[in-house]
């Protein structure tokens, strides 16, 4: 699978660290935030769903098939307040992901940047600032 | 109104040397000398009307940090540094070579990007040191039990255990956030919802879509446990108080579950503003009680529904995550 990502994606091993958390969709359980994962793909459907959207595309493999990946993004209540709609990201649309691929290599990854045609990105936001509690929940809340 | 508020907590930063309490003191009378300034609006039916959908993010943080030592509130080119900060974690592009993903990965949150208006080094007003009060001996006790049965069972992945999905929280089944957790500032979705009608307030909160409808007439607590307790409602003056007790025990805040007793006061101070304050008391758990306080301000757009069931593929796929692992494990030790 790896071998085969490589031919399609780079990934890049950043050597970033992740600490275990127990909350609400814990990234730490589903993907791997040393293997960030670079996809350039073209939108299949958009999924505003709760409690996360998600990002499905189509990634073309150099055999000339394709291959699907699911993306996962903000909650869809975050998306519209940052100014996303339906027409923002349109199927057929041809993008770049930038994320973190799942733990056990399936073709899922959590989206960090989105980059439009036009080098725009969403999906923004820095990560691993030291604002005071960088908006996180205190860890193990209920 | 607000403005005058910060204009007063400037000067009583600015002359410094004055006792965390007489600052307090002196924001609550600037707060109680303006109210005859402000008349609040009413209901059709005599009631302080407090509708709306209200905005409560803040990146002010619950404990004050510890390098500020008893310093109560913060200086303007501070607050201008942490805005800034967090203005830019929202608009710049991330920076790859840095952490992520601690719960959620940081880039899908709105905790906003403003310290709250009072510029107090922590939500927490009382006590005064800014910090939780310290744990009964017995909840000490329980906590270090805790860690000892976590210890000798094992921690499990990264991650948390992940054997069935009863081992999830509560919250990461979409099934609630619970009280007081749904109505702290968080990662997301921090909005409420008010509605009025004789008798009864009705507080939707965003975060999995939960609403309370707290009777107004008086009527006592029934005893049902449930996740969000139960919430009964009376005026003082124009503010809203509202207790809730009888959780479940099935939610729990930093180890207080069925026997903690919230009390939120919500008190319109501009026509923009809502002073809100919500007292935990455990005799169980804390040797005092202790209170939050932030103000909430009309948000920019509605309330969404977060139906976070309908499309929960988290779950699914962390359990499926830690199937695959378990599977590559079994694989590794057979060769």
């Amino acid at each position: 699978m790896t071998i085969r990502l490589a031919g399609l994606a780079s990934v890049l091993l950043l050597g970033v660290g992740a600490q275990p958390a127990a909350a609400h969709h814990s990234f730490a359980a589903e993907f791997d935030a040393n293997a960030p994962v670079t996809l350039h793909g073209t939108i299949t459907k958009l999924e505003w769903i709760n409690p996360h959207s998600w990002l499905h595309i189509d990634v073309k493999n150099p055999d000339g098939t394709t291959t699907a990946w699911m993306i996962e993004g903000a909650t869809p209540n975050t998306l519209l307040r940052r100014g996303f709609n339906r027409d923002t990201v349109k199927t057929g649309t041809e993008i770049t992901i930038v994320g973190y691929r799942a733990k056990s290599g399936a073709n899922r990854a959590n989206g960090r940047d989105l980059i439009l045609p036009d080098g725009s990105r969403l999906f923004m936001g820095s990560a691993g600032t030291d604002a005071p509690q960088d908006g996180r929940a205190p860890l193990g809340e209920q | 109104m607000s403005t005058r508020v910060m204009a007063l907590t400037v000067v009583v930063v600015a002359v410094g040397g004055f006792a965390a309490s007489a600052a307090q003191a002196q924001i609550r009378s600037a707060v109680a000398a303006e109210k005859p300034a402000f008349k609040v609006p009413r209901t059709s039916w005599g009631d302080p009307d407090l509708q709306g959908v209200w905005d409560y993010r803040t990146i002010t943080p619950m404990e004050r940090r510890p390098e500020l030592g008893d310093r109560q509130f913060y200086t303007d080119e501070e607050i201008a540094e942490l805005e800034g900060r967090a203005t830019k974690r929202m608009t710049q592009n991330p920076d790859t070579t840095v952490q992520t993903g601690l719960v959620h990965a940081e880039y899908l949150t709105d905790p906003g990007r403003h310290v709250d208006e009072s510029k107090r080094t922590s939500l927490i007003l009382d006590p005064q040191n800014g910090k939780m009060p310290p744990l009964t001996p017995e909840a000490q006790a329980r906590q270090q039990q805790g860690a000892a049965a976590r210890t000798a069972g094992g921690a499990g992945p990264a991650g948390g255990r992940v054997d069935s999905y009863l081992d999830r929280p509560l919250y990461e089944r979409c099934i609630t956030r619970g009280l007081p957790s749904t109505i702290l500032p968080t990662l997301y979705n921090n909005n409420i919802r008010i509605t009025q009608g004789p008798g009864y307030v009705a507080i939707v909160h965003e975060m999995i879509h939960e609403t309370r409808v707290v009777p107004l007439d008086g009527a006592p607590f029934s005893g049902i446990r449930s996740y969000l307790g139960e919430s009964r409602g009376h005026w003082e003056g124009d503010t809203l108080v509202v207790e809730s007790r009888n959780f479940n025990g099935k939610t729990n805040y930093r180890g207080s579950g069925e026997n903690l007793v919230l009390t939120e006061r919500y008190t319109k101070v501009s026509p923009d503003r809502i002073d809100f304050r919500l007292t935990f008391n455990d005799a169980m758990q804390w040797v005092q009680p202790w209170t939050v306080a932030y103000f909430l301000r009309p948000s920019d757009g509605e309330l969404y529904e977060y139906a976070c069931h309908e499309g929960n593929y988290g779950l699914r796929n962390i359990l499926e995550e830690a199937r695959l692992a378990d599977k590559a494990a079994a694989a590794a030790k057979k060769q």
